[in-house]
C-alpha cells in the first residue's frame, strides 16, 4: 500500500510538471496566432479587425501568472477551451473526433507488431542457424530506414502504381459514417497500408527482444528438464520458454500504449489520416494555443497512465519489486 | 510545410507513368458534379457561419450566402449589382443606401427583404469579434421593404468592397433567434445563393442546386462535392484525375497535372497580389532613397521568375499594380515602364555610400522555398554591385513575429491586391499603418512615411467620384517607381486548375470575369453560375 501511495504522489508530481509544461511551451513560440491568421488568410481580413479577433479567440493580455491561473482553473472544470484553427468548435470535440481514429489505427497497428514481432522473435530464438535467421536484418532494415521513407515507398508502389489500396483519408468518400459494414470495410481497407507501414518498421525491436531473452531462457535447467520429460517441442517452446522469456516485453508493451495517443504523426501526415497527429500538426503551424494544450495533456496523460499501469502490472508480475531494498 | 510535403508527394508520383484516370462521365442526361478542392483539410468541422474565418467550409460565401454587389479583382473598378440594384452615398460618406432585388427568396421559402440586410450589419456592430472587415458601423436601417441604409462613424466610400462585396448576408428569422451568433455553427444554413447544404461528413460534404434561385435557369452544375485532401493527398488526387477544380501549388504542373492534354487539363494564374522585397527604411542605409534604386535596379527579376518561381507568375509592374486590368491606376508615363537590369548604373548610385555600410540580413520564411530560392538569387545579383547580403531562412511564425515588428533589414512579402490597386498600395504605404519598431505592424511593414502618400490615399477615401480614385492611385503608382518604398518582384498568382471534360465557361486570360481560383469568394459562385455542360 505505501508502495502505491509513493508512486501515485510521484506520477501526480509528474502530472503537474507536464501540464505547466504544456502551458509554457506553445507561448514561447515566437509571433502571435492572430497575426498568423491574417498573415494566412490572403486578404479576407481587415488588419483592422486584428483586436476583434482577438477578443473572438480569447485571447487576452493579461500577466503570464494570471493566464497560467485561469488555465488550470479552467482544466480543473474540465475544460480546454475553443481551438483557434477551428473556431468556434471546442478543443474537447476536436479531440474526441480524431483520437478514435489514432486510437483505433495506431492501437491496432502496435498490437500486431507486439503478437507477430514476440512470436517471430520466439520461433527465431527456438529455430537458430536456419534460414528464418534472414527475417532479422531484414526487419532491422525497415526500422533504420527513416519511417516516411517506408512508408512513401509503400504509397508509391502499393497506392498509386498498382492501386491494391487507397492513399488518403480514413474512409472511401461514397460511404457515410454509421454502423454499417460498408462503412467498417471501408475503414478497414483505408487503414491496412499506414497499419501495415507502422507493423513493418516497429516489428525489429520486438523480435531482437524476444528473441535473445527466449535464447537465453533455453539455456535454463526447467527447458533441459522440459525436454528430458519429452514434452512436445511445442509445448516446451511456448509454455516453458516463451513463457518466461516475455516479461520484459510486456512491460515496453505497456509503456508503448501510452504513445499510442500520441500517435504516429508522420502516418498520419503521408496517410492524410484524420488523426490526432494531424490535428497537433495543424495546431502547431497556426500557433492555436488552446489546441496544442488539449493534445499534448491528453499525450502526456496517457504516457503517464501507461507507465503507471506498466508500473502495476511488474509489481504483480514479479515479487521482488515490491519489497524494500534492506 | 505545405510545399515541403507536397515536393514529397510530387517525388512519390514523380516516374509514375500510370495516365490520369479521367474522371468517370456519368452517363444518362443529367449533368454529372463537380468535385471542389478549395483548402487543404484532413477532415471538416461542420461550420457554415460565413463570419467565422478558418473553420467555415468554403462555399459558404457566395454559393449559400450572397453578398450586396459582386467586385471582379481582376478588371478593378468594374462592379456587378448582386442582391442589390443599386447603392447610394449620402451624408459625406457616412451613409450608403442599398435598393434590394425583389423576389428574391431564401431557400427556406421566405422572401428576403431590406430586414435581413439590415440584420446583417447590424449583427456585425453588436460582435465585433464577426466584424473581420473592421466597417466602423453606427447602426442599419430598413427604410423600406427594398431599401436599406447603414450608416457608418467615418466617411466609408473607400470600404464598398468590404460592405457590399465581401459581406454576406444572413437571414434575420434564422439568426435572431441564436444566443450567439459568434459561436453559432449555421449546420443548417439557409441562403438566397445558387446552392444549399446537402449532405456532411468530416471527409466530404456536398452542395446541392438551389431550385428557387433567383437567376432563372441556373446553376447548372446540379452537384458540388469538396472532398478534404490534405495538401500532399491532393497532388495524387489531381495525378489520378479525381478532382476537376483546384486551387494548389503544383511543383512540377505538367508533370502531374496537365500530362500532356493542355486542351483539357487546364490552369491559369492570375496575380491577386504582388511580392515585393521590403527594405526596413528605419535602417539608415536603406532609408537612402539610391540604394534602393540600386538594389532594384542588379535584381534580375525575369531569371527569379524564371527559376524560383517556374515560371507560374510574371515580373511584377515597376509601380506594383497587377496588369494587364490596373492601366487606369497608372500614371500615364509608367504606363509601358518595365524593369531592366543596369549593373553600371546602379553602382553608380551607390558611390556616394560607404562600401562597409552595404552589409544586409534578408529576412525569409524558410517553408516558402520558392523565396528562400529568389532570396538566394537577390544574394547573388546584389553581390555584383557590392552590396553584401546574408540570407536567413527562419520559421513561418518568427517570420511573421520580426517583419511585423520591424526587426529586419531585408524581407519579402507579399501584399493582397484587393479590389482595386488603390487596397494594396494603403496596405504597403499608408504611414498610418506604420508602427514603430518593436510594435507589430498590420502593414506597410518598411515604415514608409511620407506626407504626399498619405495626402493621396486620404484623397481616395474621402470621395466615391472614379475618376478621383484613379488619379489618387496614379500618384500613389509614381511614388513607387520614383521612390521605391518598397521593390515589386513579381506577382504572387492566385491557384487554379480546372478541367473542361464536364464544364467549360472557365475564367481565361482572355475573359477574366472572376478569379478562376476555388478558394476565392465569392468569386467561385460566379465561376460556377458562367459553367455549362461540356457539349458531346
Amino acid at each position: 500500500m505505501r508502495f502505491l501511495a509513493r508512486r501515485l504522489g510521484f506520477y501526480l508530481l509528474t502530472a503537474w510538471a507536464a501540464i505547466t509544461l504544456n502551458f509554457l511551451v506553445p507561448r514561447l513560440m515566437p509571433g502571435d496566432p492572430v497575426e498568423l491568421l491574417v498573415a494566412r488568410m490572403k486578404g479576407n481580413v481587415d488588419p483592422a479587425a486584428i483586436d476583434a479577433m482577438r477578443r473572438a479567440f480569447g485571447i487576452s493580455d493579461a500577466s503570464l501568472w494570471q493566464q497560467y491561473l485561469d488555465y488550470l482553473g479552467n482544466l480543473a472544470r474540465g475544460e480546454l477551451g475553443r481551438s483557434i484553427t477551428f473556431f468556434p468548435t471546442e478543443v474537447s470535440t476536436v479531440i474526441a473526433d480524431s483520437l478514435p481514429w489514432t486510437l483505433g489505427l495506431v492501437g491496432v497497428a502496435t498490437l500486431i507488431s507486439y503478437l507477430v514481432g514476440t512470436s517471430l522473435g520466439a520461433l527465431l530464438a527456438w529455430r537458430r542457424g536456419t534460414w528464418l535467421d534472414g527475417v532479422l536484418p531484414a526487419a532491422t532494415f525497415m526500422h533504420a530506414v527513416p519511417y516516411f521513407w517506408v512508408a512513401l515507398a509503400l504509397v508509391f508502389v502499393f497506392g498509386v502504381t498498382l492501386r491494391w489500396f487507397p492513399v488518403s483519408r480514413a474512409y472511401g468518400l461514397d460511404v457515410m459514417p454509421g454502423l454499417t459494414p460498408e462503412f467498417a470495410g471501408s475503414v478497414a481497407y483505408h487503414a491496412a497500408l499506414p497499419a501495415i507501414t507502422i507493423v513493418a518498421a516497429s516489428m525489429a525491436d520486438r523480435i531482437l527482444g524476444m528473441r535473445n531473452v527466449m535464447v537465453t531462457t533455453l539455456g535454463e535447467d526447467y527447458v533441459v528438464m522440459a525436454e528430458a520429460k519429452g514434452l512436445t517441442s511445442r509445448r516446451v517452446m511456448w509454455a516453458y520458454a516463451a513463457r518466461n522469456a516475455i516479461l520484459p516485453n510486456i512491460t515496453s508493451f505497456a509503456l508503448s500504449l501510452g504513445f499510442v495517443v500520441g500517435g504516429s504523426v508522420l502516418t498520419e501526415i503521408v496517410f492524410s489520416y484524420p488523426g490526432i497527429g494531424s490535428m497537433l500538426l495543424k495546431g502547431v503551424e497556426n500557433e492555436d494555443f488552446p489546441l496544442m494544450q488539449g493534445i499534448f495533456l491528453v499525450i502526456s496523460l496517457a504516457v503517464l497512465v501507461a507507465n503507471f499501469l506498466a508500473d502495476l502490472a511488474y509489481v504483480v508480475l514479479d515479487p521482488r519489486t515490491r519489497q524494500e531494498s534492506e | 510545410m505545405k510545399r515541403i510535403l507536397a515536393v514529397l508527394a510530387a517525388l512519390t508520383l514523380a516516374g509514375c507513368s500510370s495516365g490520369g484516370g479521367g474522371a468517370a462521365a456519368t452517363g444518362g442526361t443529367s449533368a454529372p458534379p463537380l468535385v471542389i478542392h478549395a483548402v487543404d483539410a484532413g477532415t471538416f468541422q461542420e461550420d457554415f457561419n460565413p463570419y467565422h474565418l478558418e473553420g467555415v467550409n468554403f462555399g459558404t460565401s457566395g454559393m449559400i450566402h450572397e453578398t450586396l454587389m459582386y467586385f471582379n479583382r481582376l478588371k478593378p473598378g468594374e462592379t456587378t449589382p448582386w442582391l442589390a440594384l443599386k447603392h447610394e452615398w449620402s451624408n459625406d460618406g457616412k451613409s450608403v443606401t442599398f435598393t434590394l432585388r425583389q423576389g428574391v427568396k431564401w431557400s427556406d421559402g421566405q422572401p428576403f427583404t431590406a430586414d435581413d440586410v439590415a440584420f446583417t450589419f447590424q449583427m456585425l456592430k453588436d460582435h465585433p469579434q464577426l466584424n473581420r472587415n473592421a466597417l466602423e458601423i453606427e447602426g442599419a436601417e430598413a427604410e423600406a421593404p427594398d431599401k436599406v441604409r447603414v450608416d457608418f462613424k467615418n466617411t466609408s466610400y473607400a470600404k464598398l468592397f468590404n460592405i457590399a462585396g465581401n459581406s454576406p448576408i444572413v437571414p434575420k428569422h434564422v439568426w435572431e433567434k441564436q444566443q450567439d451568433p459568434v459561436t453559432f455553427t449555421n449546420p443548417k444554413p439557409v441562403g438566397t445563393g445558387p446552392y444549399t447544404l446537402s449532405k456532411f461528413s468530416a471527409q466530404l460534404y456536398e452542395l446541392a442546386k438551389n431550385p428557387s434561385y433567383w437567376q432563372p435557369g441556373k446553376p447548372e452544375v446540379p452537384l458540388l462535392r469538396f472532398p478534404a485532401y490534405t495538401a500532399n493527398a491532393l497532388q495524387t488526387a489531381l495525378q489520378q484525375g479525381e478532382v476537376d477544380w483546384a486551387g494548389a501549388f503544383v511543383p512540377d504542373i505538367q508533370k502531374i497535372y496537365v500530362q500532356g492534354k493542355p486542351e483539357q487539363n487546364k490552369y491559369y494564374y492570375p496575380p491577386e497580389g504582388i511580392v515585393t522585397l521590403l527594405p526596413n527604411l528605419t535602417n539608415p542605409v536603406l532609408a537612402k532613397p539610391e540604394v534602393r534604386q540600386a538594389i532594384s535596379l542588379a535584381i534580375d527579376r525575369d531569371k527569379i521568375v524564371r527559376v524560383a518561381e517556374r515560371g507560374y507568375t510574371k515580373v511584377a509592374h515597376p509601380t506594383g499594380v497587377p496588369m494587364p486590368g490596373g492601366e487606369a491606376y497608372v500614371a500615364p508615363e509608367y504606363r509601358d515602364a518595365a524593369y531592366q537590369v543596369d549593373i553600371a548604373k546602379a553602382k553608380e548610385l551607390l558611390k556616394g555610400v560607404d562600401p562597409a555600410q552595404l552589409t544586409f540580413e534578408l529576412l525569409v520564411p524558410s517553408p516558402f522555398t520558392d523565396w528562400v530560392n529568389a532570396a538566394q538569387l537577390i544574394r547573388e545579383d546584389l553581390a555584383k554591385v557590392g552590396i553584401t547580403v546574408e540570407t536567413r531562412g527562419v520559421a513561418f511564425q518568427d517570420w511573421v513575429s520580426k517583419v511585423g515588428k520591424g526587426n529586419y533589414d531585408l524581407s519579402i512579402r507579399a501584399t493582397q491586391a484587393g479590389p482595386t490597386p488603390y487596397f494594396q498600395m494603403r496596405s504597403l504605404l499608408f504611414g498610418g499603418l506604420a508602427e514603430p519598431v518593436g510594435e507589430a505592424a498590420t502593414g506597410n511593414y518598411q515604415r514608409w512615411k511620407d506626407a504626399e502618400t498619405d495626402r493621396l490615399i486620404d484623397a481616395y477615401a474621402a470621395t466615391e467620384d472614379e475618376a478621383e480614385h484613379q488619379r489618387a492611385t496614379q500618384g500613389l503608382s509614381k511614388i513607387m517607381v520614383e521612390q521605391v518604398p518598397a521593390l515589386p518582384l513579381f506577382y504572387s498568382p492566385s491557384w487554379a486548375q480546372y478541367r473542361t471534360d464536364k464544364y467549360v465557361g472557365w475564367p481565361t486570360e482572355q475573359d477574366p470575369y472572376a478569379m478562376p481560383s476555388p478558394y476565392t469568394s465569392p468569386d467561385a459562385a460566379v465561376v460556377l453560375l458562367r459553367l455549362k455542360p461540356t457539349p458531346r
